[in-house]
């Protein structure tokens, strides 16, 4: 424990500031070759026809890899939570998003790489596209994953993410005003300053050496060795320099195609991508589209939530589901909503599938919920503060999930800053805690919530 | 052609438009210097250049025929740091790490030019800099204290920006 509480240096601070830390692209070995992807130039297009023997004839390329090189093509990141596969590492019939990969050509520099990309002969027809995830629902959407348009696998056979609890009809017949709010954050770019890079090594023995920027090495290695078909023992991963993550280095980008080509080759394989490729071809955070409607009190106790989500997934699955569940679970924020109605759907599109980013899935409710927040105490003309403090997470309240809280931070927090800003709050409001609601704290429509965690 | 790369003598065997970042990564092996975007946009391969800094990414090497060119590895060794590097150690100012190289060369510049502690006037000199972990502020911390030196690296600064609940 001597280091809870203490000032320690940071172990990496010196090799930061005198440029002695080895990033992945600095690491430096003999006969290494580099890469460029020929991508998708269409948002969403069938594949014709694809032939590489031309380009594998070009000066300078040591090997090519197509769908046909991947002995397992499609795998599901999270298929152990129930998500099936639907990915696969490089596009084979169609092409769901501009700057998905098909093809990866490794050579003796990039120039050259790129030549051999612009020589593979390939033919698209391109299809109708889909950007608006509101438009998923409509029955003239284009189809663009076998899926259809909605992500049908929640429970096994379920096409929307649902929580139940209470009777929100009856919540909104009681209160005294009805206040909705849409909320629709934009996707965004994790940006890291290092772009996606991986090297992959052949060892003598058969083994490969990866040098990776992820930031979930483990998950990695389980995904390059579920593509190759390989025992995880064959893979030694370098990792933990990471140049900024922030969510886009959980998708495994580099390593596997590093692999595939290393193994073709013979040689040491190293990719990294261009800030466009980043920026027009790795995973962003999602887009959503949320709806929430709450029944309240004039005196400000929220009794009841409708939601809608929307997300957007792009192309394919990924983490969406996941992301979507983690959302479901945190919809009413940091506050205590005994009746609520919540439905959330992943939708697929034809942007580039999305991903994790800081508080993946929960980051947009917070907005979401805060916001609504602010709009309520403005709408009854009840403090912002007294709003929150008065609807808190206390011990013994339960979640979205039911889960019990027994340490709930809210009021901590609040009061955390209202000091930080210098906000005077009148009693009870300045003297709340976190312990089991009672007294004023305890309304009519919380009591059967407490007993009833009580019970379990 | 020749350049001086922390003081040693170089040859470049490069064509003249190859950029300078590419010279010094690929052909010299000076590895500091980073491609964050190699767009002249993020400012993480920063290096000065007869002691003014210049993105290497968008410098093309036959531009700088005999220059001194200074990388954050010949600001200062792991022993040798200076008081800049230290102040970036001391103050948690890098965190990846990918944007301190450039970091560290600009604010060297700066306070070697007389800049002065005022956050404004260090913000502006650093303006094209990207960071996507820090938030700025300790880099701000540290360019400002890194005039006194005398930093205790066992230890990390107390922030200013830190609110501690109780
Ligand atoms: S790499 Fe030169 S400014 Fe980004
Ligand atoms: S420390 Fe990571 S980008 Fe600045």
């Amino acid at each position: 424990m001597k280091a809870v509480g203490a000032r320690l240096p940071r172990y990496d601070g010196v090799g930061h500031a005198t440029g002695r830390t080895v990033y992945v692209d600095d690491v430096r070995v003999n006969g290494m070759l580099h890469v460029k992807a020929l991508r998708s130039p269409y948002h969403h297009a069938a594949i014709k026809r694809l032939d590489t023997s031309r380009a594998e004839q070009m000066p300078g390329v040591a090997a090519i890899v197509t769908h046909a090189d991947v002995p397992l093509l499609v795998y599901g990141h999270l298929s152990a939570l129930g998500i099936p596969a639907d990915e696969p590492l490089l596009g084979k019939e169609d092409v769901r998003y501009k700057g998905q990969p098909i093809a990866v050509v490794a050579a003796e520099d990039t120039d050259a790489a790129q030549a051999a990309v612009d020589a593979i002969d390939i033919e698209f027809e391109e299809l109708p596209a889909l950007f608006d995830m509101r438009k998923a629902f409509d029955a003239d959407a284009p189809q663009i994953h076998h899926w259809g348009t909605i992500y049908p696998h929640f429970e096994g056979e379920m096409n929307v993410r649902q929580i139940r609890k209470g009777n929100v009809e009856q919540a909104f017949e009681q209160a005294d005003r009805i206040i909705q709010g849409v909320y629709r954050p934009a996707a965004i770019e994790q940006m890291p300053l290092e772009t996606q890079v991986g090297l992959s090594v052949p060892e003598p023995d058969g083994r490969f050496t990866i040098y990776s920027c992820t930031q979930a090495l483990y998950f990695s290695m389980g995904v390059v060795a579920a593509h190759l078909q390989m025992p995880l023992n064959k893979f030694k991963f370098v990792g933990g320099t990471v140049g900024g993550g922030f969510g886009g280095k959980v998708d495994t980008a580099t390593e596997t195609l590093c692999t595939l080509l290393a193994q073709k080759s013979g040689r040491p394989v190293k990719w990294r991508w261009t800030r466009e490729e980043e920026f027009l071809c790795s995973s962003t955070r999602a887009p959503w589209h949320m709806e929430i409607i709450d029944g309240v009190t004039s005196d400000g106790w929220i009794l009841g939530r409708k939601m809608l989500t929307l997300h957007d997934s792009g192309g394919y699955a990924r983490f969406s589901p996941y992301g979507v569940t983690k959302h479901s679970f945190h919809h009413t924020g940091a506050y205590t909503i005994p009746n609520l109605h919540f439905d959330g759907y992943v939708c697929f599109t034809n942007r580039v599938p999305t991903s994790a980013m800081r508080g993946y899935g929960v980051t947009s409710v917070s907005f979401a919920v805060e916001t609504h927040m602010s709009r309520i105490a403005e709408e009854l003309g009840v403090d912002p503060y007294e709003l929150r403090l008065k609807n808190a997470n206390r011990i013994g309240d339960t979640s979205p999930n039911g889960i019990r809280y027994m340490d709930p931070s809210t009021v901590d927090v609040l009061h955390a800053i209202a000091g930080a800003t210098d906000t005077e709050l009148a009693a009870p409001y300045s003297d709340a805690t976190r312990e089991m609601r009672s007294g004023e704290w305890l309304p009519g429509h919380l009591v059967g919530q407490l007993s009833h965690s009580e019970d379990h | 052609m020749n350049i001086v790369v922390n003081g040693n003598n170089r040859t470049v065997e490069s064509p003249p438009l190859t950029p300078l970042l590419h010279v010094l990564r690929e052909e010299l092996d000076v590895l500091s210097p980073k491609a964050g975007c190699e767009n002249g946009g993020c400012g993480a391969c920063t290096v000065l250049v007869d002691g003014t800094p210049r993105r290497s990414c968008l410098t093309a090497v036959g531009s700088v025929p005999d220059a001194q060119v200074t990388t954050v590895e010949g600001l200062g060794a792991p022993e040798s740091m200076s008081d800049v590097q230290q102040a970036f150690v001391h103050y948690c100012a890098a965190q990846c790490g990918f944007c301190t190289p450039g970091m560290i060369i600009a604010a060297t510049a700066y306070l070697e030019g007389g800049g002065s502690a005022d956050r404004a006037e260090i913000s502006e000199a650093l303006a094209g800099h990207v960071c996507r972990c820090t938030g700025y502020l300790k880099i701000l911390d540290a360019v400002a204290a890194a005039r006194d030196g005398g930093f205790d690296l066992s230890t990390t600064a107390e922030s200013p920006h830190t609110t501690v609940l109780t």
